[in-house]
């Protein structure tokens, strides 16, 4: 029975082998900074989180894009929602996806980070595979996100990405107050994500866009904090949004779901298609 | 039916910009500088994510009720604080204060910071 044993450890020792060789294949996470748990910024949604809100932001805008940012001032003041584009629901889109109003969650895997958002479940691929732009791919509001990590202390571990991301669609602003991309589209984002030095539950996100809005590339660095312990809620805006968009009006739904007017002497909204029925 | 009455609140600069502070998205549809109070019975507490919805009947001076659609924080941050779908239930009576629709029309906003229980007990204690 001895030859019958030395088969058995042959066997064993090509399983070991294979084992081994999976195993070196598989993904080491201590290369990478921890990342997990859950990020929060919150309210208010500021782009420049060192200035104060709306016109305060002085963002670098073209001459006719700081027009447009203007009349969505004007138009916000009179109850309006200008140029910002969310109230329907529609996607944040990129870049104002990473204000982070609501809490997110980032995972690292080799060839792919995700960034998963609790509002409205919006997602970002980013990807770390090598891989160069797509030719047809079709835009999206969150667009196409190639990224790459970088050891930048040369410590064996990854601990900063590097982003780009490409090929978003609109209608898109960076905040509520309807700070306006340009309506090409051909908006393109930088981002340098990183874990603060001295305290690990700090993420910092250098954010550079480029937008023929603007009459110079926008930076801004936002801070997350981890909640190490998190609560998630699943964030569906339209399970109950009373906020629509009639032509180019919006109105507010009542209590009892009848249309209200949102503005000071709004009109009703043109009923054109419906029979109008004799009095 | 006309609108209930309601008190203008003469301290609103100091909560002017309460309602900006809680939204995604814009909320410059409410007046943030002419805050009321509203006196008013719980309908419905919605607890839906990114917005709650209070749902507040009113009674004017005349007896006339009106129900006011009131868009609060989301359950992600009211949940910090302690608050659940329990915290307001049908019946109970509040005082709140609000951001109405510039329209006038029966809408507006609130934030946990802006409301209690008609006998002065806090809605949530927080810590």
């Amino acid at each position: 029975m001895r030859y019958a044993g030395s088969i058995v450890t042959a066997v064993l020792a090509v399983m070991l082998a294979v084992l081994a060789l999976s195993s070196a294949h598989a993904f080491d996470e201590s290369r990478y900074d921890d990342l997990a748990g859950q990020w929060r910024l919150g309210p208010p949604a500021k782009w420049d989180p060192s200035k104060p809100p709306g016109r305060g932001q002085q963002p670098p805008l073209t001459p006719e894009y700081q027009a447009i940012f203007e009349a969505s001032l004007a138009d916000q003041a009179a109850g309006g929602q200008g140029n910002d584009p969310t109230y329907t629901c529609i996607s944040d889109g990129m870049p104002r996806a990473m204000n982070v109003v609501f809490p997110i969650e980032i995972v690292v895997l080799p060839k792919i980070t995700y960034i998963m958002f609790e509002y409205q479940g919006m997602l970002r691929r980013i990807y770390t595979d090598g891989r160069d732009w797509p030719k047809d791919e079709d835009a999206s509001f969150m667009g196409y996100s190639i990224g790459r990590w970088i050891d930048e202390t040369g410590s064996g571990r990854y601990s900063v990405l590097e982003i780009e991301t490409r090929n978003m669609k609109g209608p898109r602003a960076f905040e509520p107050s309807g700070i306006p991309l340009h309506s090409d589209n051909q908006t393109v984002v930088h981002e340098r994500m990183y874990l603060d030095k001295a305290n690990p539950d700090i993420l910092h996100d250098e954010i550079t866009t480029i937008d023929h809005a603007l009459t110079r590339p926008w930076t801004v660095n936002k801070s997350y904090q981890r909640e190490r312990n998190p609560i998630w809620i699943e964030a569906v805006c339209n399970e109950a949004n009373p906020h629509l968009r009639i032509g180019k009006e919006n109105y507010m739904l009542s209590a009892d779901g009848y249309l209200m007017p949102a503005k000071k002497n709004q009109q009703p909204p043109d009923l054109r298609y419906f029979r109008q029925s004799a009095k | 039916m006309r609108l209930p009455s309601v008190t203008v609140l003469a301290a609103a600069t100091l909560v002017g910009s309460a309602s900006a502070a809680l939204a995604h998205h814009s909320f410059a549809m409410f007046d943030q500088e002419n805050s009321i109070e509203l006196d008013g019975i719980v309908q419905e507490f919605k607890y839906t994510n990114p917005h709650s919805y209070l749902l507040l009947e009113v009674r004017g001076d005349d007896g006339s009720a009106v129900v006011w659609n009131l868009e609060g924080q989301a359950p992600s941050i009211l949940s910090r604080d302690g608050w659940s779908k329990e915290s307001l239930r049908p019946g109970d009576h509040v005082l709140v204060t609000i951001d109405p629709l510039r329209s006038g029309a029966p809408g507006g906003s609130w934030n946990l910071r802006r409301i209690k229980f008609k006998d002065g007990r806090p809605v949530v204690v927080t810590p």
